[in-house]
């Protein structure tokens, strides 16, 4: 994991300020960076998005692909996660350094997303138990600022807002021999539900008091976080602790319904956002990655 | 300006992919014409004066066609009188696309100067680009875009041109949606028929029209004559699933109701499919590869054994039903074949075809019949209205489509060839029917050709063994001018005998790889036709250079054996030489001089020598099991002025033919033997493979009816059976046998070694065989002397020599151009006969039957080398009670009276 130094008169700068509820940058404990989201960025996917969430970039690409259904669930299609820790976002990633963490991340993702609840596998189903659309969600991280769950969670959302599905349909013969039939039009596609799909939210527990969207010293103040995957409505779909300190059940307490509260506060503007971009069509100016 | 283009694509593994293509438009694409002021092209391609004169458009005029037009109406396109027209790149991607011999042709038009077409890259100009919308389908877009590219030239255009008599672009298509849209967007649209029928003094353009879609409805009934067509997923998805068959069409010659479907199966499993009845027929045309779904086991039928051709009248779509008499349904099991019916056409392998017009009995009608000359062509339907004059002109016709409530193919005059009859004109149509490339060696190839004066230079001399001073001496037939074979033989003194065979070194001229290697290889063979040639090689080569001629010196590729007086092989050596031949004589001259006791010259001592050998060889072959077959082959005396043919006979064999094939025999294996040994890989062999036993039917029922028994277990047996099958008064009967026997044979193949494990030649009972003795004439000799000199390491390798799917493929081409030559040469010579009888009048001649069908019989003249059909139910005549035996089919008797008038028919045609 990206670290940064921090004197102890920094920490105790820091760790003051949060008391205080008035942290380094002038946020207060529930507030997140400025964020910045672009959608249909790289024009090889289905689906792509960027988002930048104070220095931290990150980017997500879709590829729809088809592929056998789970021999479990004959009915639903499924999501593959792929996390590349690349070097540019800073040294330590450089050769395999990166490759724990992008496995920790997927792990998470996989647990947060690849589930009937966030996503409507269902309707990824081409045939019961033959063919099924399989979605290969692959996250870059470019820069790391701290908080990568939430940049890369809000990332994958509006990423699979914007995936285009191209529709297919089974033509069946007599002998029931079936052949998959692709639609050449390119803009007759299917779009997936993302209403229920999760947002993470993460609570660094910096002294006594819990902080989210932590920037890298802030990070280096904490012990213990609190992952937490908040639909809007405000369920709590999954939560993991991580760090190696310990946090006692009442602040766990505490930190989830914060968790719950930040975490329905961000779904509504994300949304919003997203829709009114795709509303711009194709007028829209592309900022890309020089912008 | 960067646009990116996405498409989805299904892969072959069945996933789908995303494509992304950057596109790039620019605005340095200029108009092309020469009015333009604005554009900064250097040399224009449109006219400034376009001169078309047209009723409807009486302005000078740009004409852009869409891509319908150009698929459908390219022969009307080629014609010299339309120039001056727009080739959208929209309409070239699509028609490439869609028919890639188009493609070609419509690149060829585009690269002729003085057609002045131009080709206006629309979709990266800036202006005319334009993105599918969604609910767009591709053909929806590619339309609009050629609207928008007509609407930016006939604002450009204006734009251009300050002066009254402005420049404007016409846009033809046949589409209608498009054409009105067209029209709301006050473009100048036209339908092409409306366009091609207004312009001035052009009448005959208008013949070369295809006929549209809507055209086609009011030619014919409504009724519906044929089961429609699946469509090709479902096809596919059948042959997957194996409900359907893939084949190749293959039309009957003798009976129009009736045709196989090869289907290629694993190796060497591949099957045939009956297919009888118009109706299973389902407008399927030879040669097109279609899909056949198979009947029942119980539904099997046999191939008919009756003679049909279709004499249908033009306008008669429904007397043709009774011609589909009720076959005999009371066949054998065993004679019974898998039957299908065609369910769908997969590619069609339509070509123009040569042939003649029969008039449509009404009159002024425009629609007429067209009988190509190869009968397993259905009668296409044409509409012209310059019948008068086509009729008695060979033309040729190319098919647009055949409607299922149409009984026969819709199609369009592409060009008249001449005068029917003509020497030059008939030539031309066998040339064209058996695809035989006859035009003139480019410049390119010519320059490959070494300089003259040529001579052998030292290197040359150096490199070589020297064998000028042997007496060397060539036969062959009179007239030959293209010599690629001559012999020597010589005592020497241990008592052995010397035999060298000498063949012309003409891979000495032609380098691997060169235009004129490449023009080589496509020709595969030199075609030989009554009064003409048609060269493999340039004539530089093939008569001068490389023909090893008396009295001058040339390169040779020499076999040379050491053998004792009972032919046995003691030594072969190969080598490059230098030869001089001494004497080219012809067959009889050879014959004159051995027979000539007084003459004690070396040249005839030598050709003593051979003599005596190859009886020898002969006969030892023949102990082997060699089989003499017999075919009628027929020479014509030609009047020198007229090129008339005045007179005809058979070949007559001597025994210097003989002489000379044993030794072209024995050196092919000898050379096969060692390209084997040395190249077990990629040495290119000739192989015939031994006929199934039910080839033989034929030749065993014609035998059985007059008692005699053939063997044909093998080819031993064949041979020592077809030499006893002898009988009393009818000397002819052996030779009639052994000319049925030649039909059951296979064909003989050239193959890659490497490629195949059966090298057996069943004809000459060699375990290996090849051709090297004719490298003048035939293409795989050049690859096996290429092959040898590796081997004698004389020359270098090449990359292509050594691969042998290369060379798979190209001793596929090899044979189908033999394959080919051998039916043109058939044709030609049967026009010659033609022509020689329509002079003579009715003559009395013996001929014999060879087959019997159910209506007809089948008859040789065996002076004239003559088969023709004899139909028992000619017209105007009762048709005599007949029994038809099957089980002695094809039995022959004399018959007593056979009038040529048989081919007086074929004349006509």
């Amino acid at each position: 994991m990206a670290t940064v130094q921090v004197s102890e008169a920094e920490k105790v700068y820091i760790l003051h300020g949060i008391r205080d509820d008035l942290r380094v940058d002038g946020r207060g404990c529930e507030d997140y960076r400025h964020m910045e989201i672009e959608t249909d960025v790289v024009s090889n996917t289905d689906g792509s998005a960027k988002v930048t969430l104070g220095h931290t970039a990150v980017l997500v690409g879709i590829k729809a692909d088809i592929g056998k259904p789970r021999p479990g669930v004959p009915n639903e299609g499924y999501l593959e996660f792929f996390v590349d820790c690349s070097a540019n976002a800073t040294p330590e990633f450089e050769g395999r350094g990166g490759e724990e963490l992008g496995t920790e991340l997927s792990n998470t993702l996989y647990k947060v997303f690849n589930n009937k609840h966030s996503v409507d596998l269902k309707s990824l189903c081409i045939s019961a138990g033959e063919h099924c659309w399989v979605l290969y969600v692959d996250v870059l991280l470019l820069q790391c600022d701290g908080n990568l769950y939430d940049a890369i969670s809000v990332a994958i959302k509006a990423a699979l807002f914007n995936t285009k599905i191209p529709k297919v349909h089974i033509s069946a013969d007599e002998e029931g021999g079936k052949e998959i039939e692709l639609s050449d039009d390119p803009y007759d596609c299917m779009r997936l539900d993302v209403e229920n799909v999760p947002c993470i939210v993460t609570l660094c527990k910096v002294g006594h008091r819990h902080v989210v969207d932590v920037t890298l010293q802030e990070k280096a103040c904490s012990v213990a976080s609190l992952i937490i995957s908040v639909t809007h409505t405000g369920t709590v779909t999954c939560t993991r602790k991580v760090g190696g300190g310990s946090l006692d059940p009442e602040s766990i307490f505490e930190m989830t319904e914060a968790g719950k509260r930040v975490g329905k506060a961000l779904h509504a503007p994300l949304m919003k956002l997203l829709q009114q971009e795709e509303s711009l069509g194709k007028t829209r100016q592309k900022v890309g990655f020089l912008g | 300006m960067l646009k990116s283009k996405t498409f989805m694509k299904k892969t072959r593994s069945g996933g789908v992919m995303k494509i992304v293509r950057e596109h790039y438009l620019r605005d340095d694409i200029w108009c092309g014409s020469e009015i333009c002021t604005e554009c900064k092209q250097e040399s224009p391609v449109l006219q400034r004066d376009p001169s078309i004169e047209s009723n409807l458009c009486s302005y000078p005029h740009y004409v852009i066609p869409d891509t319908n037009v150009v698929l459908h109406q390219i022969d009307v396109l080629e014609d010299p009188v339309i120039r001056n027209v727009i080739i959208l790149q929209t309409v070239l991607q699509e028609v490439r696309h869609r028919s890639a011999p188009v493609y070609k042709r419509l690149k060829d038009i585009i690269h002729e100067q003085e057609k002045h077409f131009y080709t206006f890259t629309n979709e990266h100009h800036r202006e005319t680009f334009i993105e599918r919308e969604p609910g767009e389908s591709a053909n929806d877009r590619n339309d609009r875009a050629i609207r928008v590219a007509a609407k930016w030239y006939g604002q450009h255009l204006e734009k251009a041109e300050s002066e009254a008599d402005a420049l404007k672009v016409v846009l033809l298509t046949n589409d209608l949606g498009n054409k009105q849209k067209a029209e709301e967007s006050s473009l100048l649209v036209y339908r092409c028929e409306e366009y091609i029928k207004s312009l001035i003094g052009n009448p005959e353009l208008v013949d070369r029209l295809a006929l549209s879609n809507d055209d086609k409805h009011d030619i014919t009934s409504s009724k519906v004559l044929f089961p429609e067509h699946l469509p090709l997923s479902r096809i596919q998805a059948g042959i997957k699933s194996g409900t359907f068959l893939q084949g190749t069409f293959r039309a009957s010659r003798d009976n129009y109701l009736e045709a196989t479907v090869f289907v290629q199966g694993e190796g060497e499993d591949s099957t045939e499919v009956l297919i009888q009845g118009l109706q299973n027929l389902n407008r399927a045309v030879y040669q097109d590869v279609v899909a056949v779904q198979l009947y029942p086991r119980n539904q099997w039928l046999a191939p008919s054994s009756v003679m049909l051709q279709d004499e249908g009248a033009a306008k008669d779509d429904n007397e043709e039903d009774k011609e589909e008499e009720d076959e005999e349904k009371s066949v054998t099991e065993a004679a019974r074949k898998p039957t299908g019916k065609v369910v769908g056409i997969i590619k069609r392998n339509w070509r123009p075809f040569c042939g003649m017009l029969n008039l449509s009995q009404i009159k002024e009608s425009t629609r007429h019949l067209f009988t190509p000359a190869d009968r397993r062509i259905p009668r296409i339907r044409i509409e012209t209205r310059q019948a008068a004059t086509l009729a008695g002109q060979r033309i040729m016709v190319a098919i647009d489509g055949w409607p299922k409530h149409s009984r026969y193919p819709n199609g369009h005059f592409v060009r008249s060839l001449g005068n029917a009859g003509d020497k030059e004109t008939e030539q031309m149509v066998l040339l064209l029917e058996h695809d035989v490339p006859h035009q003139a060696f480019s410049q390119a190839v010519l320059s490959s050709l070494p300089k003259m004066p040529w001579a052998i230079t030292p290197e040359d001399m150096v490199r070589r063994e020297d064998l000028r001073h042997l007496s060397v001496c060539s036969v062959d037939p009179p007239g030959c001018t293209d010599i690629d074979d001559a012999l020597h033989c010589r005592e020497l003194d241990n008592g052995n005998v010397e035999v060298g065979v000498h063949i012309a070194d003409v891979s000495h001229f032609i380098r691997p790889c060169n235009a004129m290697d490449k023009e080589a290889a496509n020709r595969g063979t030199t075609v030989y036709l009554c009064g003409k040639r048609i060269d493999m090689v340039p004539e530089l080569l093939s008569s001068n250079l490389c023909s090893l001629r008396s009295n001058v010196e040339r390169l040779a590729f020499s076999c040379i054996w050491e053998m004792n007086h009972k032919a046995e092989i003691i030594k072969t050596r190969f080598t490059k030489t230098v030869i001089n031949s001494k004497a080219s004589l012809t067959y009889a001259e050879a014959q004159m001089r051995i027979d000539d006791t007084t003459k004690n010259d070396d040249i005839t001592k030598s050709l003593r020598g051979l003599n005596k050998l190859a009886k020898v060889l002969k006969r030892q072959r023949i102990e082997k099991g060699a089989l003499t077959l017999s075919s009628l082959e027929v020479r014509f005396h030609i009047d020198s002025e007229t090129h008339d043919p005045i007179d005809l006979q058979t070949k007559e064999l001597m025994e210097t033919n003989s002489m000379v094939e044993e030794f072209m025999l024995l050196a092919n294996i000898s050379v096969a033997q060692k390209i084997y040994d040395e190249f077990p890989d990629c040495a290119m062999l000739r192989k015939h493979p031994a006929p199934p036993p039910s080839n033989y039917d034929i030749l065993l029922k014609a035998a059985k009816s007059k008692d005699v028994e053939i063997h044909t277990d093998s080819a031993k047996a064949l041979a020592d059976s077809l030499d006893m099958a002898r009988v009393d008064g009818f000397p002819y009967f052996n030779t009639l046998l052994r000319i049925l026997a030649t039909r059951c044979m296979m064909q003989a193949v050239y193959f890659c070694s490497g490629m195949d494990t059966d090298f057996h030649h069943y004809g000459l009972a060699s375990a290996i065989y090849t051709h090297f003795t004719s490298p003048i004439r035939r293409y795989a000799d050049i690859i096996v002397h290429r092959l040898l000199a590796v081997a004698i390491e004389a020359d270098s390798t090449y990359p292509d020599l050594m691969d042998k799917q290369k060379q798979s493929a190209l001793s596929t081409n090899l044979n189908y151009r033999h394959k080919m030559s051998q039916y043109a040469q058939r044709a030609s010579v049967a026009f010659h006969t033609q022509l020689f009888f329509k002079s003579r009048g009715i003559l009395n001649e013996e001929g014999f039957v060879l087959f019997v069908r159910k209506n007809a019989i089948i008859v040789l003249i065996p002076k004239f080398g003559l088969e023709g059909t004899v139909f028992f139910d000619a017209k105007h005549k009762a048709t005599p009670k007949l029994v038809f035996d099957e089980e002695i089919s094809g039995v022959s008797v004399p018959a007593p009276v056979v009038e040529p008038q048989a081919k007086k028919p074929k004349l006509d045609r």
